[in-house]
């Protein structure tokens, strides 16, 4: 009910504010989510509408350091960066969600992998700074926690809440454009998500976006 | 009642610190310490507890229902502060708790989650989805994303069994050149695994990994394995026991996750310090804890259920 109440609010405040177009079938296929484990990747897909345009991307976008000032800001105290620039995973011992963002040449590749990843020299000193991941296997739950506003507690359990993880880095991926050859030495452009636990820990992005350029 | 005990309890720790705090007591109730994990638990809670100047009552439910809710009576009659609890079933806990609750006593729920919430004051869980798919991703890289492996299952009745396995199976079945020939539960047991894998082997001579829902299971896989010349196969198991870290640093498994349950004991203990002195915890109910990777290069570290 509260659910239904917050989506018509939502939907209201939609057309108020941007007068984008409402789809109201929407409305419709919330009402026919079964509740159990059957229902996980709907639910989950209706967050992901609700969110990943409007609220994550923009986030991350706006949130974005840096990599030379994110290294320096977490040499310093990672802590007190995390609770400026970062979010904490739902978990105990979980690790701060940094967006980040950068420009520089690819270095190393592994196309070859399902988990496919480039690193990245972003400073020029001819050492990778950066690890791309490309998917479309992608690990880890660095986008949907580098978000406040998904929430454990609203979830039916932590299978539904890693489904929506999975979700966002499958959308991600499935919109990656990677070249197929001559990837060394090509310069890219990324923003994403790294998590990190203690300063010394290798900065691995799960992307939002990735340009590559000759 | 309860009010005024906390208000003189109060009154008496300004006026004479920690002293006032050893007249309270923290229960800790968990399944038998018959295995290593749950003993890790209570250890963890009473060292906590007493640190924090808690008198401690440690007793163990041996997973029955019944005995745990006369345990429950037991403390509520001695007048416990708070109870720390790895419950004996999701269902059939709810009501102890709930009758801890309505004669004021708090309980903090550790390992295992119950079906209803606002009966607790916290249920701190192992993330055993993200450290399934932890362990999945490892063995992908071991099994260089390509080969045929095993799976053992744990007790088909344990939800833990279930989310371990759809957890290894977010990950392993985006790698199609990963092909599971066989699919086996083990019911947690080692013995179990042992001619379990036995048989496995007879029929499948061509496998390359082995991936099991726990440590155990994972130890008696690699005994058949042993036992049969077939030290080349990849096994990854899921706990974070002592057995397995020894066999990791030994080089025969190659990784576990490690559920960490001293700490997580711990965390309940500082979570019912905080709600008996402050009345909140300041955090959710339900909290999730992640799981942490353990292989060759951490494994010396892990002992008893934590990272050292």
């Amino acid at each position: 009910m509260t659910r239904l109440l917050s989506l018509v609010t939502l939907l209201i405040a939609g057309l108020t504010l941007s007068g984008c177009k409402i789809v109201f079938d929407e409305d419709k296929d919330t009402a026919t989510i079964p509740n159990g484990p059957d229902g996980d990747d709907a639910r989950n897909q209706a967050r992901i509408d609700e969110t990943f345009d409007t609220r994550l991307t923009p986030l991350i976008t706006s949130k974005a350091l840096p990599v030379d000032v994110l290294r320096s800001e977490i040499a310093r105290d990672i802590a007190s960066a995390g609770a400026e620039h970062a979010n904490r995973g739902s978990g105990q011992g979980s690790a701060w969600n940094f967006p980040v963002s950068g420009q520089g040449q690819v270095i190393e590749a592994n196309l070859e992998s399902r988990a496919r990843t480039v690193s990245v020299d972003v400073n020029g000193d001819g050492q990778a700074d950066v690890t791309l991941q490309l998917g479309p296997v992608v690990r880890g739950t660095a986008l949907r926690d580098a978000a406040p506003f998904y929430d454990f507690d609203e979830f039916r359990d932590q299978i539904e809440f890693a489904k929506l993880a999975r979700a966002l880095n499958d959308k991600v991926t499935g919109e990656l454009v990677v070249p197929e050859t001559d990837v060394i030495g090509s310069s890219v452009d990324f923003i994403g998500v790294t998590p990190l636990k203690s300063a010394d820990d290798p900065l691995i992005v799960t992307p939002i976006d990735v340009r590559f350029s000759q | 009642m309860k009010l005024t005990k906390h208000l003189l309890g109060a009154a008496l720790a300004m006026a004479v610190a920690p002293a006032a705090l050893l007249a309270d007591t923290i229960a800790i109730i968990t399944p038998s310490h018959d295995n290593p994990f749950f003993k890790a638990e209570a250890d963890g809670a009473k060292a906590q507890a007493e640190a924090l100047g808690y008198d401690t009552m440690v007793l163990v439910h041996d997973d029955d229902a019944n005995k745990q809710s006369e345990l429950f009576d037991t403390v509520i009659a001695a007048g416990a502060s708070a109870i720390i609890l790895d419950n004996a079933g999701a269902d059939a806990s709810v009501a102890a708790v709930q009758k801890a609750k309505d004669a004021g006593i708090p309980s903090f729920l550790i390992d295992r989650e119950i079906t209803a919430t606002g009966v607790a004051v916290s249920q701190i869980v192992s993330n055993n989805y993200q450290g399934a798919q932890l362990g999945a991703e490892e063995f992908v890289s071991l099994m260089g994303e390509a080969g045929n492996y095993v799976e053992l299952l744990g007790k088909e009745s344990d939800t833990n069994a279930g989310i371990r396995s759809q957890g290894y199976h977010d990950v392993i079945d985006q790698f199609p050149d990963l092909k599971m020939v066989a699919q086996q539960t083990a019911n947690w047991s080692q013995t179990e695994a042992f001619s379990v894998m036995e048989s496995i082997l007879q029929a499948n001579p061509d496998i390359k990994g082995v991936i099991s829902g726990n440590d155990t299971m994972a130890m008696g896989a690699w005994a058949a394995l042993e036992a049969a010349g077939r030290t080349d196969v990849i096994v990854v198991g899921f706990d974070g026991s002592n057995d397995v870290r020894d066999s990791i640093l030994g080089g025969g498994i190659k990784a576990t996750v490690l559920q960490p349950a001293y700490q997580q004991a711990q965390l309940a203990v500082s979570q019912a310090d905080q709600y008996l002195k402050t009345g909140s915890t300041g955090l959710d109910e339900k909290q999730l804890m992640d799981c942490v990777l353990i292989n060759g290069a951490n494994a010396s570290s892990l002992e008893t259920f934590a990272l050292k």
